[in-house]
């Protein structure tokens, strides 16, 4: 064997695991999605082909069109109100202010939690009859609110929960505001102008590339979030009000007996989010100033 | 160190890299047995036996198992407790790995039966004419003809016990083990519903503490006068008499209090839109008007997750009247055993009440099961365990443990006079009622209880009952029909 060929062979050898586990834990089985998606197959029977009739019930299935409407909520939510809390943390926490190190690890800190125990403390929060929220509006005299189980109240419920692990985000945001040219702001200053133009000028154009990948990132996450939904809303809500795309995956596959129905879900689910992630990154063309370019 | 050369002590990289992959792979590959699993006795047949159960239930389980362990000298059984059982045996199974025997619920049975994941157990008794004799386990079953079920031959134990006879359980429990004519799984366990009240309370507001409400206006009543609002002026409920949002497990319960129903197997037909659940939904609309929507709620999230704790709503005295299991009396005996409470059937509506000639009781029976996943590694002996679990005297044993009712016509004497839950005798009345249901047996039964879930929300916050049930039943029609017409196809069009 020659050298090169030798060579080859430890890489493919060293990265084997890799390829192994990529094979058996991800094209094999969504190989497999892909095949089960047009059959008929509740995992306990063998799969019988049926052609397209597992996406020609999805256009019917009001459920699923249910699961759409809220998932897309959440991920509008969580993009839009998620950037706008995490660039103002970020902004803030770049103040010269005391405390602001031991404040940037309490933003960081609910990151480190899992979300799970997370969804729990914060299910406490929102209890309607001892929770935190309600205790406090009831002390400065306002009604209180049925947070999870009203079906105006609970979607925005969650999506105010899920800007509790917005630290990410934050990082990320303080990281690109660092690297702000200090020259911008000094010709900023020389040219007379205030805070609030000097943010929307240079600022926010500077970091919008970080911008633009926390708000991917929320997309990603908002199309496949489970584990909140389910924890806090184990019943999906008042009316399906909390029902997400996921879940409703899953409760095809594993409690309906439905793993076709669901794996054609799924299959709607990746290519939804291919093309939201991609029309995304098209349309930030016009807003994401990168430097150099 | 000499110049250029490499000491015998030096570590290198090489050696290093080596040992650390020697030692993973030996990790990997060492042959280890968990600690659960290392007494089991050599030669023993060991099966794998997943069940739901855990704390005081699972070690009433447990017991039963070591009993059988030591009966006899062939089968080792290990139980291994499995949380969300139904998705996880559903993965095994299909994924060809599946334990020798399953606990399920009863409303499991159809769809395993008609996909054949699991093994009928008159298959057994094609297979084994004489089952076992002179196993050392008691009441060795044999082989009998003649069934309750048509074509069904009969696998029934010498002695009185340890049999599979279907003509021993209640009647109730032989509907949710068969399906079209064959028995797919044994019982284990079995529970009713009925209504909790707070005699204390009862006493507070001057009612007989003796005389539980018979009629739905009784209930009305008595739950108004047990309403408490709460003190500080928030509209909120300190004690509710009656909700039937809590602990909102069994949404599908109510219609059978007005005599309606939410299946007709006959027909395959939904009928949750028939009059009587019409009506069991427009009492639900009006207990929520008569309380507030806004305080019904938030009482029943209030305690949404306290249930079966000290801090349930029943047991802490914030609720005089609650519609549960049987179980519910074992948590009472654990966190709050001077409470003074009893129960009795469910009441029902004033038209089906004659008090001159009272009823049998209306409710709800389903069952815990066990059956045999297909391909399992030692289905012979997992049935040998499992009819080992038909017994009389181990489903007696299991239902003191867990305060619930015996699955049998026939109990033995003294089970319902020493039993632990104060209340038995309202949840076996129930049990051996006529007028007892079960839950629709189709394989679309878990989609359509979920229809009817999100019914109850809407008809809650004030939804008509009729339009919302109408269309409720249209689509779990859909779903019966669907799961009706991918059965037929699978069997290539053979009803």
């Amino acid at each position: 064997m020659s050298a090169a060929r030798r060579q080859w062979a430890h890489g493919l050898l060293w990265i084997s695991p890799w390829i192994i586990g990529t094979l058996v834990f991800l094209l094999i089985p969504v190989g497999l999605s892909a095949y089960y998606a047009l059959t008929d197959y509740s995992l306990i029977e063998k799969p019988v082909y049926i052609g397209l009739d597992n996406f020609r019930e999805v256009a019917s299935d009001a459920l699923f069109w249910k699961a759409i409407k809220n998932t897309t909520v959440y991920t509008l939510g969580c993009v839009v109100f998620g950037s706008i809390v995490s660039v103002l943390i970020a902004v803030l926490l770049e103040q010269r202010l005391r405390g602001s190190g031991l404040v940037r690890a309490i933003v960081f800190l609910p990151t480190l939690i899992p979300i799970v125990s997370a969804s729990i403390g914060w299910l406490w929060l929102y209890n309607g009859q001892y929770g935190l929220f309600n205790t406090l509006l009831r002390t400065i005299g306002l009604p209180t609110r049925d947070w999870l189980d009203d079906a105006t109240l609970a979607m925005p419920s969650l999506i105010v929960m899920g800007l509790w692990v917005v630290g990410s985000a934050v990082v990320i945001c303080t990281a690109a505001l660092r690297e702000v040219p200090v020259s911008l702001y000094e010709a900023a200053d020389l040219d007379g102008m205030g805070p609030l133009t000097r943010f929307r000028h240079i600022t926010l154009p500077m970091i919008s590339p970080a911008i633009l990948f926390n708000a991917i990132m929320a997309v990603i996450w908002g199309l496949q979030v489970f584990a909140v939904p389910i924890v806090m809303t184990p019943k999906d809500g008042p009316g399906n009000a909390t029902l997400v795309y996921s879940v409703y995956v899953f409760r095809n596959a594993f409690e309906y007996g439905r793993m076709g129905y669901a794996s054609a879900l799924a299959w709607i689910q990746f290519l939804l989010a291919i093309a939201i992630t991609g029309l995304a990154i098209w349309a930030a063309r016009r807003f994401v100033h990168y430097r150099g370019s | 160190m000499p110049p250029g050369g490499t000491n015998a002590l030096t570590l290198t990289r090489r050696a290093i890299v080596g040992t650390t992959l020697a030692a993973g792979a030996a990790a990997l590959l060492w042959p280890y047995t968990p600690r659960d699993r290392a007494n089991v006795p050599k030669g023993r047949v060991e099966l794998q036996y997943w069940e739901k159960w855990t704390g005081i239930e699972g070690l009433a389980l447990r017991r039963v198992v070591d009993r059988f362990n030591r009966s006899q000298d062939r089968i080792w059984v290990h139980v291994v407790p499995v949380s969300d059982i139904t998705s996880k045996a559903m993965v095994a199974i299909g994924g060809g790995d599946p334990p020798d025997i399953v606990g399920l619920f009863s409303y499991s049975v159809p769809g395993y039966a008609e996909a054949r994941a699991v093994m009928p157990l008159d298959e057994f008794a094609s297979r084994t004419p004489t089952l076992r004799a002179g196993s050392s386990t008691s009441g060795t079953p044999t082989l009998r003809g003649g069934s309750s079920a048509p074509g069904t031959p009969t696998l029934r134990g010498g002695s009185s016990t340890g049999s599979l006879d279907p003509s021993l359980y209640l009647p109730g429990i032989r509907d949710l083990l068969f399906h079209e004519g064959r028995q797919w799984a044994g019982v284990n366990t079995c529970y009713t519903l009925a209504m909790y009240y707070n005699r204390a309370m009862f006493r507070e507001i001057h009612h007989d503490p003796d005389s539980p409400p018979r009629t739905i206006s009784e209930l009305n009543t008595l739950a108004a006068r047990l309403d408490r609002p709460s003190p500080d002026g928030s509209g909120l409920l300190e004690r509710a008499g009656f909700l039937q949002n809590v602990p909102g497990w069994w949404n599908y319960f109510w219609p059978c209090m007005f005599g309606g129903s939410l299946y007709d197997e006959s027909t395959n037909r939904a009928t949750i839109a028939s009059p009587g659940c019409i009506a069991a939904f427009d009492w639900l609309r009006e207990t929520a008007a008569r309380v507030g929507v806004r305080a019904a709620t938030a009482f029943a999230s209030g305690y949404g997750r306290n249930i079966h704790s000290a801090q349930d709503p029943f047991i802490s005295g914030h609720m005089g009247m609650i519609v549960q299991g049987p179980w519910l009396a074992n948590f009472i005996r654990a966190v709050r055993p001077d409470l003074d409470y009893a129960a009795a059937p469910v009441p029902v509506a004033d038209a089906l009440y004659d008090p001159a000639h009272p009823t049998p009781p209306t409710g709800l029976l389903e069952a815990d099961i066990l059956m045999i996943p297909r391909g399992c590694p030692h289905p012979e002996e997992a049935f040998e365990f499992l009819l080992f679990m038909q017994r009389i005297d181990v489903q007696e044993e299991l239902a003191l443990a867990h305060c619930k009712p015996s699955p049998f016509l026939r109990s033995s004497p003294g089970f319902l006079d020493n039993h632990p839950n104060r209340a038995i005798r309202a949840f076996d009345a129930v049990a051996k009622s006529p007028n007892v249901q079960v839950l629709p047996r189709t394989t679309a039964w878990k989609q359509y209880a979920d229809l009817i879930n999100k019914a109850f929300d809407e008809v809650w916050v004030g939804a008509d009952p009729t339009t919302v049930l109408t269309r409720v039943q249209t689509r779990g029609q859909q779903l019966i029909d669907a799961a009706t017409l991918r059965r037929n196809q699978r069997r290539g069009g053979v009803p």
